[in-house]
C-alpha cells in the first residue's frame, strides 16, 4: 500500500512490476529531457530584444525537430513493447481465481476447489484493530499462494469496474458480460492492497481488495477450511 | 575634436550569435538533466532491487510475518 503522501509507484511485488517501475524511470528522463529543453528555450525567448524580423525558410531546423522526436518516440515505444508483451504471456497458470465487481463490494471465487467462493466488503472504519488501514481492508481477504503464477478472471455483475493492486502491477477492468484475464504472480509472501479504479457509484472509494499471498501448503490448509 | 576613432561595435548576427551558443547550451543542460535522473534515481532504484533481492528469504519474512500475526488465513 502506498504511505502517507507518497507520489511515486508503490514497491514492486512481481516481476512484471518491478520492469513497469524501470519504465516508468525511462520514460520520466525523456519527459524531464524533453521539458527541460522547452524551458531553457522559452526563457530564452523572454530575455531578449533581439529579434530576426525576415525568418524565411529553415530547412535544416525542420529535418531536426522532425528526426529527433521520431527517434525519442521510438525510444519510449521498443521497451513499451516488450513490456506488453511480457505481461501477455500466459505460462499455465497454477490457479484460477474469478473476481467479480459488485456495487458494492467484490466477490471471489475459486472454482478449481469445489464451492471455494465468498464477498469481501469493505471493513468499516469502526471495525478496524489497531495497526488496520482505514478504507483499505476488507472483511475476507482473498488468499492465494506465493511464487505461483495466477489467473484470475475479471467480471461484474452490474456496472463497470476494475480491479486493480498497484503493487502487482494489475489493473484490469471488470466489464458486464465480459471475462476479462489478467496474470497475478507474487514472489514475496504479504498483504497487497488495492482499490476499485473505475467509477461505479456513490461507494466506488470504499470496495477495497486486499491479497494475502502465503506458502502453498499454507494455502491449501485455508482452503480446505473455507468452502460454502 | 579627437583623432582617435573607436572600433565599429558588432551590429549584425547578434541574434544568430546568441541561439548558436544557447542552442548548444539547452540540449547540454537537457541531457545533463536526464543523466542526472537516470544516475541519481533510476540506477539506484534498479541497485536498490538488485541488493534487496540478493540475500531475501521469502521463509525468513513468511515466519516473522506469521509471528506478527497479519495472516488472517493461518491459525
Amino acid at each position: 500500500m502506498a504511505a502517507p503522501a507518497q507520489l511515486g509507484l508503490q514497491n514492486a511485488a512481481s516481476p512484471i512490476m518491478e520492469e513497469l517501475i524501470a519504465f516508468h524511470d525511462h520514460a520520466l528522463m525523456i519527459i524531464f529531457l524533453i521539458s527541460s529543453l522547452v524551458l531553457y528555450i522559452i526563457s530564452l525567448m523572454l530575455t531578449t530584444k533581439l529579434t530576426h524580423t525576415s525568418t524565411m525558410n529553415a530547412q535544416e531546423i525542420e529535418m531536426i525537430w522532425t528526426i529527433l522526436p521520431a527517434m525519442i518516440l521510438i525510444m519510449i515505444a521498443l521497451p513499451s513493447l516488450r513490456i506488453l508483451y511480457m505481461t501477455d504471456e500466459f505460462n499455465k497458470p497454477y490457479l484460477t481465481l474469478k473476481a467479480i465487481g459488485h456495487q458494492w463490494y467484490w466477490s471471489y471465487e475459486y472454482s478449481d476447489y469445489e464451492d471455494l467462493a465468498f464477498d469481501s466488503y469493505i471493513m468499516p472504519t469502526y471495525f478496524l484493530e489497531p495497526g488496520e488501514f482505514r478504507l483499505l481492508e476488507v472483511d475476507n481477504r482473498t488468499t492465494l499462494p506465493m511464487e505461483a503464477d495466477i489467473r484470475v478472471l475479471i467480471s461484474s455483475q452490474d456496472v463497470l469496474h476494475s480491479w486493480a493492486v498497484p503493487s502487482l502491477g494489475v489493473k484490469t477492468d471488470a466489464i458486464p458480460g465480459r471475462l476479462n484475464q489478467a496474470m497475478v504472480a507474487s514472489m514475496r509472501p504479504g498483504l497487497y492492497y488495492g482499490q476499485c479504479s473505475e467509477i461505479c457509484g456513490s461507494n466506488h472509494s470504499f470496495m477495497p481488495i486486499v491479497l494475502e499471498f502465503i506458502y502453498f501448503q499454507d494455502f491449501e490448509v485455508w482452503a480446505s477450511y473455507l468452502y460454502i | 575634436m579627437a583623432s582617435e576613432v573607436l572600433a565599429k561595435p558588432q551590429m549584425r548576427g547578434l541574434l544568430a550569435r546568441r541561439l548558436r551558443i544557447h542552442m548548444v547550451g539547452a540540449f547540454l543542460v537537457s541531457l545533463g538533466v536526464a543523466a542526472l535522473y537516470k544516475f541519481a534515481v533510476a540506477e539506484p532504484r534498479k541497485r536498490a532491487y538488485a541488493d534487496f533481492y540478493k540475500n531475501y528469504s521469502p521463509e525468513k519474512d513468511f515466519e516473522e510475518m506469521k509471528k506478527a500475526g497479519i495472516f488472517r488465513s493461518i491459525k
